[in-house]
């Protein structure tokens, strides 16, 4: 028990350092690259603008100081819940995220649902049909559309639905005038959540079939299969049980990927999320912006990771087991 | 449970690349020619895939323009290959405190959305262009196989032949070259295959949102790039023929790449 307590303070550490390594990359990458961010804030007026007047706004802006000085000003300031203001939206950066982070956890929380569900039923089918003619028409189907970039199917969606057929809006997370009625929203959010879940879901289902085709070829199924029990009690009751604990702690550290990686989807059918704030914010330098977006979906990734880490050492003794028996040798 | 060859996969593949590599003599028209008389022109005997908005001839582009998809998909592989290979077996070899290093930078750039490091690695080097691009996209996917090699050289350093080469003074570049890598190479080859497919995906998308390759330069990106104008016009042979391409090539990739991978067990079910 001690040392599980020692684990979650390292964690813990780890944690920190890996964050405060990431911020620091992040500003210093931002600023390094070439691009003036004067033109987020003021657009084509700097063209206009004397030497000494961009240099007053520079001043005003705080971006004529030596790089570590602001990086030290920002940390002082964002330990106060101050993370400045975009240049571009000249808002408060928080406000700026608050009024598109709904959209993008509905469309990223949602997608990452169905694909946890999916994944697992698909896998469970495919390797309950191994090597059968339904697992073969599952499985090509799978490796179809893992080959379809995301980009090309909201295309062919927006082509097929929108266009052709004129079912569903190609564009936005709502109609005008529409803002509260659920069933516009979900017309709206029909198309971008398909991409997202057919954009991931065969990786994912794939990885369960094959760890579930591990588990079928264990001794323990034979013994399990003398005992009279069916191949359908088998593979619920025992592969599936020990395939679980590799299964959730891959989704933990796919729930920031799918997550985060919704930005394809957002910016071709015009979806007000995340994904197309982190992108121009990143191409029109709008530094405070672009630094709490990356520090949000940087904390994710690393915080996935580590509950992926416990997990493993939870539910799975034989996993920690091995790290000890190979510290010791 | 031994795989079938993926002899058709390998065939098209094949074809497409001939086709490409060859396009000289594939093209029907000049690729680059803007025919501004016969723009959005549908497919018809003249212009096999129809015209796009520039009244280019598609059907030209389309092998003009595998020619540069393909080239950015293998550069891309070939550094992101190199830096996984040189990354993960330093990190394998290092001391663990090294490697430990080592590996915590690495999951630091894992957490960076990787659309964030491509922008910024494009701005960083400056420019547009099809090498610039390779570069870009192959110094943003090295990692996974960066931790696969790791794995394999862990596991490898203790054998007592690396030990032997090293008691007899075997440098790191000679063991990394004449014990590791035939080793490794095995267990990579898969993800170089899926790295080619996944180069190609990345040059597609990035172009196709307008920080890859310009209009001006054809790639199957780029010539989706004016797919947005396409749904306007309702020209589907804009966006489906490209697209059309583009998947078939990731799909026999990926098929050939299905096949490489290690089979996980070639006993029978239990069940």
């Amino acid at each position: 028990m001690r040392r599980s307590y020692i684990t979650i303070i390292e964690e813990l550490i780890r944690f920190v350092l890996s964050v405060f390594f990431l911020s620091v990359l992040v500003f210093t990458l931002s600023r390094v690259a070439p691009g003036d961010p004067l033109y987020a804030y003021y657009g084509d007026r700097v063209e206009k603008m004397g030497t000494l007047e961009q240099e007053a706004a520079r001043e005003r802006l705080g971006l004529h100081e030596p790089i570590p000085v602001q990086y030290v000003r920002w940390v002082k300031n964002a330990a106060h819940g101050d993370f400045g203001i975009s240049y571009q939206y000249k808002r408060d950066v928080k406000e700026v995220i608050a009024g598109r982070l709904g959209n993008t956890l509905l469309l990223g929380g949602l997608g990452f649902v169905i694909i946890f569900v999916l994944a697992l039923l698909l896998g469970l089918f495919c390797a309950w049909r191994e090597e059968k003619r339904a697992d073969k028409i599952v499985c090509g189907i799978g490796t179809l559309t893992s080959c379809i970039p995301e980009f090309w199917l909201s295309l062919l969606l927006i082509l097929v639905f929108s266009v052709w057929l004129k079912w569903l809006p190609s564009s936005g997370a709502y109609s005008m005038g529409a803002e509260g009625s659920l069933a516009d929203r979900g017309r709206h959010l029909l198309l971008p959540l398909t991409v997202v879940v057919l954009g991931h879901l065969w990786y994912y289902a794939y990885l369960v079939r094959n760890r579930l085709l591990e588990e079928t070829r264990a001794d323990y199924v034979l013994l399990a299969r003398m005992k009279g029990l069916s191949g359908k009690q088998v593979l619920y009751r025992h592969c599936l049980r020990n395939a679980l604990p590799s299964y959730l702690s891959m989704m933990a550290i796919a729930f920031p990927h799918i997550l985060g990686g919704t930005y394809v989807a957002e910016t071709v059918f015009s979806y007000p999320g995340i994904g197309t704030l982190a992108y121009e914010s990143a191409r029109y330098q709008d530094y405070n912006l672009l630094m709490l977006v990356s520090l949000m979906t940087g904390i994710l990734v690393i915080f996935g990771n580590m509950i992926a880490e416990i997990l493993n050492e939870r539910i799975d003794p034989r996993i920690y087991l091995k790290t000890e028996a190979q510290q010791r040798r | 449970m031994q795989r079938k060859f993926p002899r058709f996969s390998l065939l098209l593949l094949a074809m497409i690349l001939a086709g490409c590599l060859a396009c000289e003599c594939m093209m029907t028209k000049d690729p680059v020619y803007m025919d501004l008389a016969n723009s959005n022109a549908a497919p018809s005997r003249a212009f096999l895939f129809g015209t796009d908005a520039m009244g280019r001839d598609i059907f030209s582009m389309i092998w003009y323009g595998g020619r540069i998809s393909l080239l950015i998909g293998f550069l891309a592989t070939l550094i992101s290959t190199v830096a996984a290979v040189l990354v993960g077996s330093i990190s394998g070899y290092a001391p663990s405190w090294a490697d430990g290093m080592i590996m915590r930078t690495t999951d630091i750039v894992l957490s960076i959305p990787s659309l964030l490091l491509t922008v910024f690695l494009q701005a960083a080097i400056g420019g547009e262009g099809v090498y610039r691009l390779a570069v870009v996209i192959g110094l943003t996917s090295w990692m996974s196989m960066a931790k696969v090699v790791r794995t394999e050289v862990l596991q490898l350093k203790n054998t007592d032949y690396v030990l032997a080469a090293r008691c007899l003074g075997g440098g790191f570049f000679h063991i990394l070259r004449r014990h590791l890598a035939p080793n490794f190479a095995a267990s990579i080859l898969f993800m170089v295959v899926m790295n080619v497919r996944n180069a190609i995906v990345a040059e597609s998308t990035l172009s196709f949102m307008g920080i890859g390759l310009p209009v001006g330069v054809i790639s199957w990106g780029s010539m989706l790039s004016l797919s947005e104008n396409a749904l306007l016009s309702r020209s589907w042979w804009m966006i489906l023929i490209p697209g059309a391409f583009l998947v078939t090539t990731l799909l026999c990739l990926t098929n050939l790449g299905n096949y490489m991978r290690k089979s996980i067990n070639k006993r029978h079910s239990n069940l």
